[in-house]
């Protein structure tokens, strides 16, 4: 069979599917923000899960706290960097990293799955909200975005289609392979910081961010990207970020929140001295969408050769060809995974 | 789906040894002069950079005389034929004849190695010790070259757009070994194609600080005969405040829907 690299992951919001067995029509559970049982993957490609060097996709099924989940965001505070540092002065922060709370499935109540059910009906909650992770908007104080009244229509219009996207606006872009954009890149899969004199290379699951340190302007402002354009520069422990140029065409998650092309977003990212942990503190101000400018804060945590590849937070192979064994990225493209999300998500035969 | 192969045979290698002997032998091109600097790291040559061909290879690596979709081109073929197996010529006359909707670059997708390097849109090189990652403009694909003393991964399964690339150093010319490629993509926009079995061999030597001379073995035995030569000179972009802008344009049939609007 043939696969392409990235489609495993598409398929599983909520269950594991035997990509074997796929017919033309998946349909699956779609709320559930438990971790995924990966037997059944595990069991439909024995030879890419062989013993051996290649430990990925599925590979930590023996109890491998495959998607952790927290409650909280500890705060980091900004101040001096006292970590390594690159030859060129920046503070050194390659490596792997994802977030901590939750995936894109629902932006201000993560863990709390989708708020409508297959019929447009609101979902009973399954547990309690003061049990789940606090929502990623943290200004203003309750948690919500503050939305105009039309797009606080949009939003629950998306949500309440979400299942049965009877218009091709109900289809959650990155069902299409589109790529996550901003922010939701930094909560979907796990992903790799790159530095350089000049840049800092956000490689992330589904689409890249260069962030250029290189002093240059950003694109005149009629281009507008899938990414954003961004231009950063180092305060101490912190990455200021200077995000415009943004199409806003990801939305923030299955949740459908959304920003406009008029969108300006200024992003702290700010580094725990340790090399631990990041959190994004992301203030979005768009005048035409919302009616005052509000901030999201994302936690990250770094993931190491002594974490368990799981096919969902840290997306990595070892390599033991070398002198010794190494983890690496494989290559993340996706392009004709044209499905919705939801019960009736159907790919093309190929 | 199981892929016996990596060309990994003694035979395989024998030949394709001899052709880049014989390459070097007959090029003949220079590289950088002794003394000339060039960007180095770690006294390594330094590719960080945007770069991009003047070529018309990507209309057609053969050469060609002027088309409707096409310039003329001289062709970037070591011999100036591609010698493909005989079924592998027919389903390449195929292609040219379907070209303008068959080509997978008119879905956006990812163009494939080498066709990335020669296609008429810039990329940029990042360059570490441990590995040189390059980002296409068109696709916006990342791939990643390790030179850090690893090789291909053990196990046979993986199937990438761009490949799995190992590159080493030899004097100031990188060497890297490219496998474990899918069939989806083309070498150009005339039809010429290889299978998962394409086995590409690129080498990459400054001409001087703002030039690389690009040449690559391509071997293939599900589609060619024997393994054939490319090479194309990529210059350096030097305009002010130049930069890659992503090119994701497999969207642009349904971007419209997004975000909402009042």
């Amino acid at each position: 069979m043939k696969m392409h690299t990235n489609l495993a992951k598409l398929y599983w919001p909520g269950v594991a599917v035997s990509l074997l067995t796929l017919g033309p029509v998946l349909a699956f559970a779609q709320q559930a923000e438990t971790a995924p049982a990966t037997e059944t993957a595990k069991q439909a490609q024995p030879d890419q899960y062989q013993a051996g060097a290649r430990q990925g996709r599925g590979a930590a099924n023996n109890g491998g706290g495959r998607m952790p989940r927290e409650k909280t965001i500890p705060k980091i505070e900004s101040g001096k960097w006292t970590g390594p540092r690159l030859p060129d002065g920046q503070p050194d922060v390659q490596g792997h990293w994802s977030n901590t709370i939750s995936n894109h499935n629902n932006f201000t109540d993560p863990g709390g799955g989708l708020p409508y059910d297959n019929k447009g009906q609101p979902r009973a909650a399954t547990s309690k909200r003061e049990d789940r992770a606090v929502s990623r908007v943290t200004d203003p104080a309750d948690g919500q975005i503050p939305f105009q009244p039309w797009a606080a229509a949009k939003v629950k219009e998306f949500q309440q289609n979400f299942h049965n996207p009877v218009k091709p606006q109900y289809i959650e872009p990155n069902a299409r392979c589109a790529p996550g954009g901003i922010p939701k890149s930094f909560y979907w899969h796990g992903y790799e910081i790159r530095q350089y004199p000049g840049y800092v290379l956000f490689l992330f699951d589904n689409g890249t961010r260069i962030v250029h340190l290189d002093g240059k302007p950003h694109l005149p402002q009629n281009v507008k990207l899938w990414n954003a354009d961004s231009r950063g520069h180092w305060e101490g422990n912190t990455l200021v970020v200077d995000v415009t140029n943004n199409a806003s065409k990801s939305l923030f998650g299955r949740t459908g929140e959304f920003a406009s092309e008029n969108v300006h977003v200024a992003e702290r990212i700010v580094f725990a001295n340790d090399g631990s942990r990041f959190n994004v503190e992301a203030t979005f101000t768009d005048p035409t969408v919302y009616t005052r400018p509000w901030t999201a804060t994302i936690p990250v945590r770094r993931y190491t050769e002594k974490d368990k590849p799981d096919d969902w937070n840290f997306i990595v192979y070892w390599n033991d060809t070398g002198k010794t064994p190494v983890i690496e990225r494989h290559e993340q493209i996706c392009f004709e995974n044209n499905i919705g999300f939801g019960n009736v998500a159907v790919t093309a035969t190929k | 789906m199981y892929r016996p192969s990596r060309f990994r045979n003694l035979g395989a290698s024998l030949l394709l040894a001899a052709s880049f002997a014989l390459a070097s032998l007959c090029s003949g091109s220079a590289a950088a002069a002794p003394g000339e600097k060039i960007p180095r790291l770690n006294g390594k040559p330094d590719f960080s950079g945007i770069w991009q061909t003047t070529s018309a290879a990507d209309y057609d690596l053969e050469p060609h005389a002027a088309r409707k979709d096409a310039p003329p081109g001289p062709g970037i073929v070591e011999g100036n034929v591609i010698p493909y197996l005989p079924k592998a010529l027919e389903q390449r006359k195929k292609n040219f004849e379907n070209r303008n909707t068959a080509d997978p670059r008119l879905k956006g997708w990812t163009l494939g190695v080498p066709r990335a390097i020669y296609y008429p849109e810039p990329f940029q090189i990042f360059q570490r010790a441990r590995d040189l990652t390059i980002v296409h403009q068109f696709g916006h694909p990342v791939r990643t070259i390790h030179t850090n003393g690893t090789q291909h991964p053990k196990g046979d399964t993986r199937e990438f757009w761009l490949g799995d690339s190992r590159g080493h150093f030899e004097g100031d010319t990188l060497v890297v070994d490219v496998v474990d490629f899918n069939d989806e993509t083309w070498l150009d926009s005339a039809g010429n194609f290889h299978s998962d079995a394409l086995h590409v061999v690129e080498r990459w030597k400054f001409l001087d600080a703002n030039t690389i001379e690009y040449k690559a073995t391509l071997e293939d035995p599900k589609v060619f005969s024997k393994p054939w030569n490319i090479s194309v000179i990529l210059h350096r972009h030097r305009e002010k405040n130049f930069q890659l802008i992503e090119d994701y344009r497999y969207t642009v049939d349904w971007e419209s829907y997004y975000p909402p609007k009042p």
